[in-house]
């Protein structure tokens, strides 16, 4: 039975939910806004980078550099169109 | 919300008789066709050899095919159009016909023409160029076209059944919006895009997985060709923006036919999003179809100057950069928008740097040149005359990338005139440079190199003299998508010397045409052997025809141009033994997948959601399909492929011996 | 090019298997993209609210945070699946992919119990404002691949029940799983950026 529950995966949920409070913490008490979103972009990345490593085994095969380029590049991409339109649209406006 | 169009109003566009003369042709051609196939009892031959192939050459055919058919179309729209503004006050086709035109005509040459003849070459040339027996998934790639074509009816009904997209290629809200646009033009253009980009997706992910996974053995990423590297590229670049266009498609479907706001004029909608977000994926999109283009020209012009491309890795280093920046620049197409200087600014600068890279192979072509020994044939010519008519095209982008400038040239012709002179001579010519050079691969024979000479003439000329006024008349003031103007404007001359050259770029497609015909009939003086041009890359160390499998034998790579330095040293690169090979299986289920995709989307345009919905779990249930079969492919034996290898030697000797 | 090799596990084993878990990292990359997008749209028009609800009118926390855990522990058991899968014990492996399911249909349910709050309740439908199509197209389309999700786990169990692992199971299986993970990933975005920001 053991077995079945691997140390890693059990680590691996119970810092998933550390995380999940940790970010709640900016609605339980009164952060300030800037605090508030660092908080939130950290909780969020580890949650991701955790999911990927731990749960989603990136990284075992020989192609993993590969793999790493391509999800990096989305990531960027990805944050390239969300603060390059707000840049456009709402900061610069 | 959901309006619906009675019969008469579906086909309003036939009251135009240029539409009704139009359909009829269409039809006669349809009965022609569909006659021919049944008197020849062809129907199974087709429906074998085509419909089900997952064969990544014949997929790559039916894909050029598709363009030239559609490049024909767009065409004949832009003879209307400059017809149409050749004098002043003129009559031929009123201001909505003239938009529906003008609209279709950049969607079709963007989406189906200037991407399916691009797809066609990936398709052929790619896994020859790499050493592999196939693309990573046939099956999807199979899908991938279907979805294409699927979005190609669609486009091409709707100028008969309910009416053209008629809100510019670009369908800016609040134009393109249910509020000024209440007809299905517009459903049409989302929905058409939607399912021909949803097969583009696919093609890219097939193609980076089939790049990154399949090379030949010893093909270390400094030793892959560069039309592959230029393709990878390209794929990257589709990988990452076409999701944009699909949320953007969604976003409007939503807004025209659920009754929500994004880009409404009221609660809060910002019509300024659809603009944003459209050119968040047009910009890289424009790379994803010139980037290929490079990739041909760089072929061609190693081959034909008999030397290796020089600046092999300042290639490969300038494409990266151009990949990057290309998803860096995309609000300069909305300067005049009203965001800050520190927008147009940042913008200004992330689109001037992308002209150095570049500017970086515009040089290495030329020095790759440099002391060559040229051979003028068909596709050297495309890439000769592609680099000084690009180059005009390029610095007059960096004059447009000066946000200041833009306030003055934004919306007019000159803007038009700039983006053919680089969409023309880079992804035009490039197809066209590699659809001569690659022909023969595929059916054994080449395209006679005299009338391709004369086509490649008319179209160069044809096309100077009806882009080059535009640059001026676009300086006068002269406004893009008017329909018409008056006398005292003083515009006539230049738009008729601009009619003037479209009709000889006519005739130069008609010269491509008659090459296929001359050349099928001519076919056995035509013949060539695997390597009729002297070739440096892998594809030509195979048969022209290509056998199903491609290689008899996977070639090993220590190299650049691996195949080129064989031939020096007389090394047969398929020497080796001869082993069973693994094939996919064909299916029809891709095709008819796609049928009902097709078929869904089409009644989405006329908001028939009830039958739309249950064509969408048709496809779910397509899909189950797929994840149930079991499908182990099938091999080819190795008897078979020795009796193949053994003729075609045989043919190939004789041709030797011919010559 | 096939490496047969018998150190890897079993769903990358043939080159087959290899393509489809690399082809779907590709894609993974594609919706990484796809949801930028839509936070794109979340993000311009999140406080053009119109005479509609703001996001402080609209989320409350109890629902959302049993959406995050049925979610997180969702993708725990089906990590737990995979990992019974490479052990070879095919009946554990089943009953941690049904848990995942059972977990995934209870998100969905919740999703679906807030939704209908926000319509009846507050008033707002897609159609109010911007704001409110851009929350409900992006929690949508993260509920819509939930709920396909639950289609594919289904056909992935009934293979595994019938055919045992094999290659060609482990392989299906093991993409199920970088799929249900991923949409784990977009929820932690969802939770953080759409509803925590939104009730800071």
């Amino acid at each position: 039975m053991a077995q079945l529950f691997p140390k890693e995966h059990v680590l691996g949920f119970i810092g998933s939910i550390i995380l999940t409070i940790a970010a709640l913490s900016v609605v339980q008490f009164d952060v300030s806004l800037t605090a508030g979103l660092v908080i939130l972009w950290v909780t969020a990345l580890a949650q991701a980078s955790l999911q990927l490593v731990l749960f989603m085994h990136i990284g075992e095969t020989d192609d993993k550099g590969s793999i790493y380029v391509i999800t990096l590049y989305s990531v960027v991409i990805g944050l390239v169109t969300v603060f390059g339109s707000l840049f456009a649209m709402i900061w610069g406006y | 919300m959901f309006t619906k169009m009675t019969m008469s109003e579906v086909f309003a566009p036939l009251k135009e008789p240029l539409i009704m003369g139009t359909a009829i042709g269409i039809l006669v051609g349809v009965i022609a066709v569909v006659a021919g196939l049944t008197y020849f009892k062809l129907w199974g031959w087709l429906y074998t050899n085509y419909v089900k192939t997952v064969d990544h050459k014949k997929i790559g055919v039916m894909y050029i095919f598709v363009a030239l058919l559609m490049l024909f179309k767009g065409g004949v729209e832009a003879l209307l159009m400059r017809a149409q503004t050749a004098v002043p006050d003129n009559k031929l086709l009123n201001s909505e016909h003239y938009n529906e035109i003008f609209s279709t005509h950049g969607v079709l040459m963007i989406i189906f023409v200037a991407m399916p003849f691009l797809f066609g070459l990936f398709n052929v040339v790619i896994p020859l160029q790499i050493g592999a027996r196939d693309v990573a998934f046939p099956r999807l790639n199979a899908l991938s076209f279907w979805l294409f074509a699927m979005g190609a009816v669609l486009i091409n009904v709707s100028f008969i059944i309910g009416g053209s997209p008629n809100a510019g290629w670009t369908s800016y809200f609040p134009l393109a919006g249910i509020e000024f646009n209440p007809g299905v033009n517009n459903n049409y253009y989302a929905w058409s895009l939607q399912i021909s980009g949803l097969g583009t997706l696919m093609t890219g992910i097939n193609f980076v997985t089939t790049i990154v996974k399949m090379r030949a053995p010893g093909m270390t990423w400094m030793k892959v060709p560069m039309f592959t590297w230029s393709s990878f590229i390209a794929n990257i670049i589709i990988v990452f923006a076409f999701p944009v266009l699909t949320v953007a498609l969604v976003m409007m479907t939503m807004d025209r036919q659920f009754g929500t706001k994004f880009f409404a004029t009221e609660d809060g909608g910002m019509d300024m999003l659809w603009a944003n977000i459209f050119w968040v994926w047009g910009h890289p999109e424009v790379y994803i179809v010139i980037l290929p283009a490079f990739g041909v020209f760089s072929e061609v012009i190693s081959t034909f100057a008999r030397k290796n491309l020089f600046g092999y890795g300042s290639m490969v280093a300038s494409m990266i950069i151009i990949s990057l920046l290309s998803f860096l620049v995309w609000a300069h197409h909305f300067y005049t928008m009203g965001q800050n200087v520190a927008v147009n600014g940042v913008f200004s600068i992330t689109t001037m740097l992308i002209a150095v890279p570049t500017g970086v192979k515009i040089f290495n072509w030329l020095l790759t040149m440099r002391h060559g020994r040229i051979t003028f044939t068909t596709p050297m010519l495309y890439a000769l005359g592609f680099i000084p008519i690009f180059t005009i095209g390029g610095v007059t982008g960096v004059m447009l990338a000066m946000a200041s400038a833009d306030y003055q040239y934004h919306n007019t012709l000159f803007l038009v005139a700039h983006f053919h002179y680089v969409l023309i001579p880079g992804t035009v010519f490039g197809v066209l440079a590699g659809y001569h050079f690659w022909w023969s691969k595929i059916f054994g024979f080449q395209l006679k190199d005299s009338i391709g000479k004369v086509g490649f003439w008319l179209i160069a000329i044809g096309f100077n003299v009806t882009f080059f006024p535009m640059f001026i008349l676009g300086l006068d003031g002269y406004a893009r998508r008017m329909y018409t103007y008056s006398a005292e404007t003083g515009y006539g001359t230049l738009n008729m010397i601009s009619f003037i050259g479209a009709l000889v770029l006519a005739l130069g497609f008609l010269a491509l045409c008659y090459n296929i015909y001359y050349s099928v009939r001519h076919r056995e003086e035509l013949k060539v052997t695997g390597d009729p041009w002297d070739g440096r890359s892998l594809e030509w160390a195979t048969h022209s025809p290509v056998p199903e499998y491609n290689f008899a034998v996977i070639p090993k790579i220590s190299r650049l141009d691996e195949f080129w330095f064989a031939k020096k040293e007389g090394r047969d690169l398929q020497a080796g033994e001869i082993k069973d090979i693994h094939m996919p299986n064909d299916s029809a289920a891709p095709f008819w997948q796609s049928v009902v995709m097709g078929l869904a989307s089409f009644f989405f345009v006329f908001n028939e959601i009830g039958i739309a919905i249950i064509l969408g779990i048709v496809t779910l249930l397509f899909m189950a399909y797929r994840s149930f079969e079991i499908d182990n492919g099938r091999h080819i034996h190795v008897e078979e492929i020795e009796e193949t290898e053994r003729k075609l030697k045989e043919t190939e000797r004789q041709l030797r011996g011919d010559r | 090019m096939s490496k047969h090799n018998n150190s890897v596990p079993l769903e990358y084993q043939g080159e087959e298997n290899d393509l489809k878990i690399f082809g779907f990292w590709v894609f993974l990359g594609a919706e990484i993209v796809l949801f930028a997008t839509l936070f794109t749209a979340y993000f311009t028009l999140v406080d053009r609210t119109g005479s509609g609800p703001t996001g402080v009118d609209l989320f409350e926390l109890p629902p959302v945070i049993l959406e995050t855990f049925l979610l997180l522990t969702s993708s725990f058991t089906i990590g737990l699946g995979v990992h019974a899968m490479r052990l070879g014990r095919v009946k554990p492996m089943i009953v941690f992919y049904i848990i995942t399911l059972i977990l995934g249909a209870g998100f969905i349910a919740v999703e679906v119990d807030e939704f209908i709050t926000y319509i009846y309740h507050e008033d707002a439908t897609i159609q109010t404002s911007a704001f409110t199509s851009s929350l409900m197209t992006l929690l949508g389309t993260h509920g819509a691949h939930v709920s396909f999700g639950l289609l594919w786990g289904i056909a992935i169990i009934i293979q595994v029940a019938k055919h045992g692992i094999n290659k060609r199971t482990a392989n299906k299986a093991f993409i199920f799983s970088l799929y249900w993970h991923f949409l784990d990933v977009v929820w932690i975005f969802l939770f953080s950026f759409i509803y925590l920001k939104g009730m800071m």
